[in-house]
């Protein structure tokens, strides 16, 4: 199939804007040309027919094939590239429209797959008919291919119909306008701002007193924020106008945008994870923020807006619910690190205080332009410390639900993680040189989701030690439950079931529940052991907020049958 | 518990080696040039060199690792500690690799990569280069016996 016959004109304007700009930004450096000249006219209108040839040539190559079980696209001018994409990989299936592309009826489509830090393949531009076609196909063939031949039929009827699973009210969305925050513009603003210093200096009296220095940082900065947060509130309304998540039967679908359309499709199979966030703002009025990840590239990750199935913001109730409505969770009851920990939060941060007085404190004294800095200003943040190292282990925790690891992190902007089992790729326990001082350890989940790349992965941190080994027992012991459990669910619905795999199965877990009795029987031994000789003995050391325990059935396995693995065999 | 082979810490040391000397060279070349005292550049890669010898040495005395039956269960770390269980599921591919220095003193590593997002991370260094290979071979056949539809 082809591209819209419209997107050739579209396009080569599209390349000609962008060259004829960087023409006008030659000339107006002063490369001799004139802009009103002949030649340079000439030079535009050559510009533009070789942008048209070309783009008539890319589309007379570009093609692209819904076949039985790939995705295949032809294209490329000079150099031909052909590729097919098992459906079974496609992870989602994005759509953007811009305002000018909506004016000429065209989309562009894109297609991503796991791995890879780019779009696997970009469709641009197709009617905007076609794009939802393509996306609605792509869908089906996805279930086909998962499915046997008698369960489409079933389908075919249902996948009409969505249920529209969150919509966002205007004052919705004029709270995320109100609440977002761009930390983005006030550093642009200040990397600005010491770049014209220069410029601004011959302004300001050279020998100005310091308190009028002072305040013209002061209205600077203030002046910063207030421009931060327009232009936070604008492209948080421009980007989540007319937010809408839908659901299929295996997939969410959304909408959003104001000036450029998105709307895209999640499988529910490729969710890797799911964050709720908020801050104390967004507590006290009782929303939060809720992403969901998938493992493939997120659309817009470039511009930095993450996963695009966020729910920018929507009561707590409604996006608790919503969460539970992708993948049902209990409500999690989280275990917290060790009181103790507290004090190590209260050390960091006065140490921090200390560095930035210390720093502050320098600079008035060897600098004659600061001479009248009030440096003992920070001091009077001393008193804030310790509450923010309580509410800094208040909202640490970690709870080992039926299905889901949740985690809980973040003094001042609260994320709480969800992960599956069977999403976890790996688990990682880090303890660093501090750490191994407070006995405590931070137990990682990692999952293949893209947010995780900017270093936001479900995270039990600063759990005792005892408790991190446990944890990382029993997180790989779920996931090969929940995978057994899974390989199951699967072949049960086929023709083809092996039997002999589902007996392995069946004893696996069977094998299982004895080692759990056991484990669960030897453990008074060991834990009375370790708390021997344990050296740290204060009192409320050893109480790690037990009151917060879960779940007190699936105590943590030090389970008996991981262990002689370990010591027995070896690759030898 | 599986302990890494001893001759690793020469290979460590000599990168801590390199980069001393490296690090010297430059900091003898500015002093000359500012007409400073070599020394304090001098002392820094002393410094540098010792520092490396040492890491090394613990480096080597931390590390363990186990292939199990369902998992690959690594424990390693001089400041940090981190221990990485990786399942066999998860595994996406397995390669044998060996530096030059690894070569130097006829070793090889083996690096596993899963689709999570710290993927590389898992490398198991100083190996035998047929210990490396049978490590490879073996978990080849184990990724395989294990479903691949798990892996993402």
């Amino acid at each position: 199939m082809k591209l819209a016959p419209a997107s050739i004109p579209y396009r080569a304007f599209q390349k000609a804007t962008s060259l004829g700009i960087t023409l006008v930004f030659i000339a107006s450096i002063g490369a001799g040309i004139r802009i009103g000249s002949p030649t340079f006219l000439l030079l535009i209108v050559g510009i533009l027919l070789a942008a048209l040839t070309y783009e008539i040539a890319y589309y007379k190559r570009f093609g692209y094939e819904l076949t039985d079980d790939t995705f295949d696209i032809r294209s490329g001018v000079f150099s031909r590239r052909e590729r097919e994409i098992p459906y079974g990989r496609i992870q989602n299936v994005d759509i953007s429209r811009n305002v000018l592309q909506r004016l000429v009826g065209l989309s562009a489509v894109n297609i991503e797959t796991a791995g890879g830090g780019s779009t696997e393949a970009a469709i641009q531009y197709v009617t905007a008919f076609e794009g939802k076609r393509l996306q609605q196909d792509i869908r089906r063939y996805k279930r086909d291919e998962s499915k046997t031949p008698a369960d489409t039929d079933a389908d075919a009827d249902r996948s009409v119909d969505e249920e529209v699973l969150f919509e966002i009210a205007p004052s919705e969305l004029a709270l995320s306008g109100i609440l977002s925050f761009d930390p983005r513009v006030p550093g642009l603003i200040l990397a600005v701002a010491t770049g014209s210093i220069p410029f601004v200096s011959p302004i300001v009296p050279v020998d100005a007193p310091v308190m009028i220095l002072l305040a013209l940082f002061a209205v600077l900065l203030v002046g910063g924020m207030v421009l931060a947060w327009i232009v936070g509130a604008i492209s948080a309304v421009v980007n989540y106008w007319g937010f809408r998540l839908t659901r299929s039967d295996d997939e969410l679908r959304y909408e959003r945008g104001l000036l450029q359309r998105y709307s895209g499709t999640i499988p529910f199979d490729k969710i890797q994870a799911m964050t709720i966030k908020d801050n104390p703002l967004k507590r006290r009025a009782g929303y939060a923020t809720l992403a969901v990840e998938t493992a493939g590239y997120a659309p817009g990750q470039a511009s930095s807006r993450g996963s695009e199935a966020a729910v920018p913001i929507a009561s707590r109730r409604r996006v608790e619910t919503l969460a539970n409505e992708i993948a049902p969770f209990e409500q999690p009851t989280f275990k917290r690190p060790p009181k103790r920990i507290r004090r190590r939060y209260l050390a960091r941060y006065l140490i921090a205080l200390g560095a930035i007085t210390a720093v502050l404190y320098g600079l008035a004294v060897w600098v004659d332009a600061a001479a009248g800095v009030p440096w003992y200003l920070p001091v009077i943040a001393v008193l804030a410390t310790p509450i923010a190292a309580h509410y800094k282990w208040l909202h640490r925790g970690y709870s080992v639900g039926e299905n889901h690891l949740v985690t809980r992190n973040g003094f001042w902007s609260r994320e709480t993680k969800l992960v599956a089992y069977y999403r976890i790729q790996t688990v990682i326990d880090t303890r660093t040189i501090f750490q191994r001082r407070w006995s405590v350890a931070t137990v990682i989940a990692d999952t293949a989701g893209s947010l995780s790349l900017l270093g936001t992965d479900a995270a039990a941190i600063d759990i005792d030690q005892r408790d991190a080994d446990r944890l990382r027992e029993e997180l790989t012991e779920r996931l090969r439950v929940a995978l057994v459990e899974r390989r199951r669910q699967r072949t049960g619905g086929f023709e083809w079931f092996d039997e002999d795999d589902e007996q392995a199965a069946e004893e696996h877990t069977v094998d299982e529940q004895t080692a759990n009795t056991q484990a669960t029987e030897t453990q008074p031994d060991d834990t009375q052991t370790d708390n021997e000789q344990t050296t740290n003995t204060q009192t409320d050391d050893e109480q790690s907020s037990e009151e917060h325990v879960v779940d007190e059935g699936h105590e943590p396995n030090d389970s008996d049958h991981t262990a002689p693995d370990r010591d027995g065999d070896s690759t030898n | 518990m599986n302990k890494l082979h001893p001759r690793i810490r020469i290979v460590w040391v000599l990168r801590a080696i390199i980069i001393g000397v490296v690090v010297g060279a430059i900091g003898v070349g500015l002093s000359t040039a500012l007409e400073a005292s070599p020394l304090v550049p001098v002392g820094m890669a002393a410094i540098i060199i010792l520092l490396g010898v040492v890491h090394a040495v613990l480096r080597y005395r931390n590390w363990r690792y186990v292939v199990g039956e369902d998992a690959i269960y690594l424990e390693r770390g001089v400041l940090t500690e981190i221990r990485t269980e990786v399942p066999l599921v998860r595994i996406q591919h397995v390669d044998s690799r060996r530096s030059a220095f690894e070569r130097l003193v006829g070793l090889a590593s083996t690096v596993v990569y899963t689709a999570g997002s710290r993927g590389a991370d898992v490398m198991i260094p100083g190996l035998t280069p047929s210990d490396a290979d049978g490590l490879r071979k073996r978990l080849k056949r184990l990724v395989i016996d294990s479903d691949g539809e798990d892996a993402v």
